[in-house]
């Protein structure tokens, strides 16, 4: 029965045979290596049984030969259900446009929901949406990633702390914090403010506390500088005669700014010959089709005749009611770049191995540092690259709070 | 001569054990209660009705006899047969029955 199992995917034909002894015809064909099925006796001159639609052609050529008059009756299978349904072209459009609509609807953005805000700045919110394209009816793959938009949002809000974008199918879901100005906790307890770092005192503005060191002091890691104790000295003094009168001391919170003269040493390697990509602003942007693995072109075909390129891809999925269906969109941006190889001299380097260490200390450093250059340490030439020791001084605010235990 | 070739061909599925269909270019006949009956070897078809099918054979012919019979599936020299069985009958050249 192997051979009537495909049988309705190629189609097969039901055929009447009419004829003197019309069996004989069925018996011809099987001679002639022709496969029929079902052959059943309708009376005594007609026979009737199935045939695949493939040997319609070699029914005709053996029917030639014989008396016989053969009748069509059944059309049954694949092909002549694709024939019939191609007949009626309304419904296939039909059925086409409505599950393109369907397809259309599901990526449109149907709502944006903003929570957690108040009233102001979820306007502001929605504005600034607005002006990214995300609004009901927008379509959805013109629309950045949820991650996209957090950033965007953060960027031009900066009264928002965190913002956070999900998409659940149509809408979008904003849930966002605010930023609150917390006032600083006035009373911060009794406190000395001791030394960061080793350096000279170059300049103390205390506006708390009673200082123990002096303008030019060396002082060293950890030593006390502004004390939260008034009258510390007085005390000290007098601790022989009066003890109780330590109690009294007044402990406040001190607060101070100790600005000193600070050293550092840093190592630089500042390679003779560089290479870097300079983008050339040469561009072509391509538009692809992703099924699973394959890239399909749908626009820009060409390749850009760019020795050296870089691309920049950015996907979109598809929606189809809630599913995520397995075809993206694919924008990529293919940039023209050129890789420019600068050569320097020793000089060169070592003034750019200066400033490269200048600006990694003042990230460390922060703002508020003031960097000057000493001197160069040491010089070496090694492998193509200079190696630099620098020594830096920088003027920099050295206070560190110390609360004082107060031992309870 | 052909007795002769009958003779050497029934020696040899006897003694040698091998499938006398195939030596002596007989039919098998597989039947399944009265519903199927499955013939391969046979030598074409002699007549075909709703109630009676005959197949040629290399002597004589085959005569299986019943009612609603269908030919389920035909192939040069495989016929399997539907409907309800009744008899089968071998019907040898020499002594014609009919």
């Amino acid at each position: 029965m192997k051979q009537t199992q495909s049988i309705f995917l190629t189609g097969y034909v039901t055929i009447k045979i009419e004829g003197h002894h019309p069996e004989l015809f069925f018996d011809l064909c099987a001679r002639n290596g022709i496969f029929t099925w079902n052959i059943k006796r309708t009376s005594d001159t007609v026979c009737q049984g199935n045939v695949r639609l493939n040997d319609i052609s070699h029914i005709r050529a053996i029917r030639r030969n014989t008396v016989y008059k053969v009748r069509f009756l059944r059309k049954k299978g694949l092909p002549f259900i694709f024939k019939q349904f191609f007949y009626r072209k309304p419904l296939i459009v039909s059925l086409l446009m409505s599950v393109l609509f369907v397809f259309l609807l599901s990526n449109i953005v149907w709502d944006v929901k903003i929570k957690n805000v108040h009233p102001e700045l979820e306007k502001r919110i929605d504005n600034q949406l607005n002006q990214y394209g995300i609004h009901p009816g927008a379509l959805k793959f013109t629309i950045g990633s949820p991650g996209e938009i957090q950033q965007k949002l953060l960027t031009d809000i900066p009264e928002l702390l965190w913002v956070g974008v999900t998409e659940k199918g149509t809408t979008y879901h904003l849930e966002g914090v605010e930023k609150t100005v917390v006032e600083e906790r006035e009373d911060a307890g009794a406190r000395n403010i001791i030394a960061a770092k080793e350096g000279v005192i170059v300049d103390m503005f205390v506006s708390k506390g009673q200082p123990m060191v002096e303008v030019n002091d060396l002082v060293k890691k950890g030593q006390l500088l502004v004390s939260g104790e008034l009258g510390r000295k007085n005390v000290k003094e007098e601790e022989k005669k009066d003890e109780k009168k330590q109690q009294a001391k007044k402990l406040v919170t001190a607060e101070a700014e100790v600005i000193a003269k600070t050293w550092y040493e840093s190592k630089v390697n500042i390679p003779l010959e560089v290479n870097y990509d300079v983008l050339t602003g040469e561009n072509k942007v391509k538009h692809y089709l992703r099924l699973g693995k394959y890239l399909l072109p749908i626009w820009g075909f060409k390749n850009p005749d760019y020795d050296q390129v870089q691309i920049e891809a950015e996907e979109s999925t598809f929606n189809f009611l809630k599913w995520e269906i397995p075809i993206s969109y694919v924008k990529q941006n293919v940039q023209e770049k050129n890789i420019v190889s600068t050569k320097r001299t020793k000089a060169e380097a070592v003034n750019d191995g200066i400033k490269q260490a200048e600006k990694d200390l003042q990230n460390i450093l922060g703002n508020n540092a003031t960097i000057t250059f000493e001197k160069v340490l040491h010089e070496r030439m090694e492998r193509g690259k200079v190696k630099l020791t620098l020594y830096f001084t920088v003027y920099e605010n050295i206070a560190k709070n110390q609360p004082i235990s107060q031992g309870d | 001569m052909k007795i002769w070739r009958k003779h050497i061909g029934n020696w040899l599925a006897h003694h040698l054990e091998l499938p006398s269909d195939v030596i002596l270019e007989l039919p098998r006949i597989t039947t399944i209660g009265q519903l199927h009956a499955y013939i391969e070897n046979h030598k074409g078809l002699l007549l075909f009705s709703d109630n009676e099918l005959r197949l040629n054979m290399q002597y004589g012919y085959l005569k299986i006899s019943g009612k609603d019979f269908v030919l389920k599936m035909m192939l040069p020299e495989e016929i399997l047969l539907e409907g309800t069985i009744s008899e089968i009958k071998f019907i040898d050249n020499e002594n014609k029955e009919r």
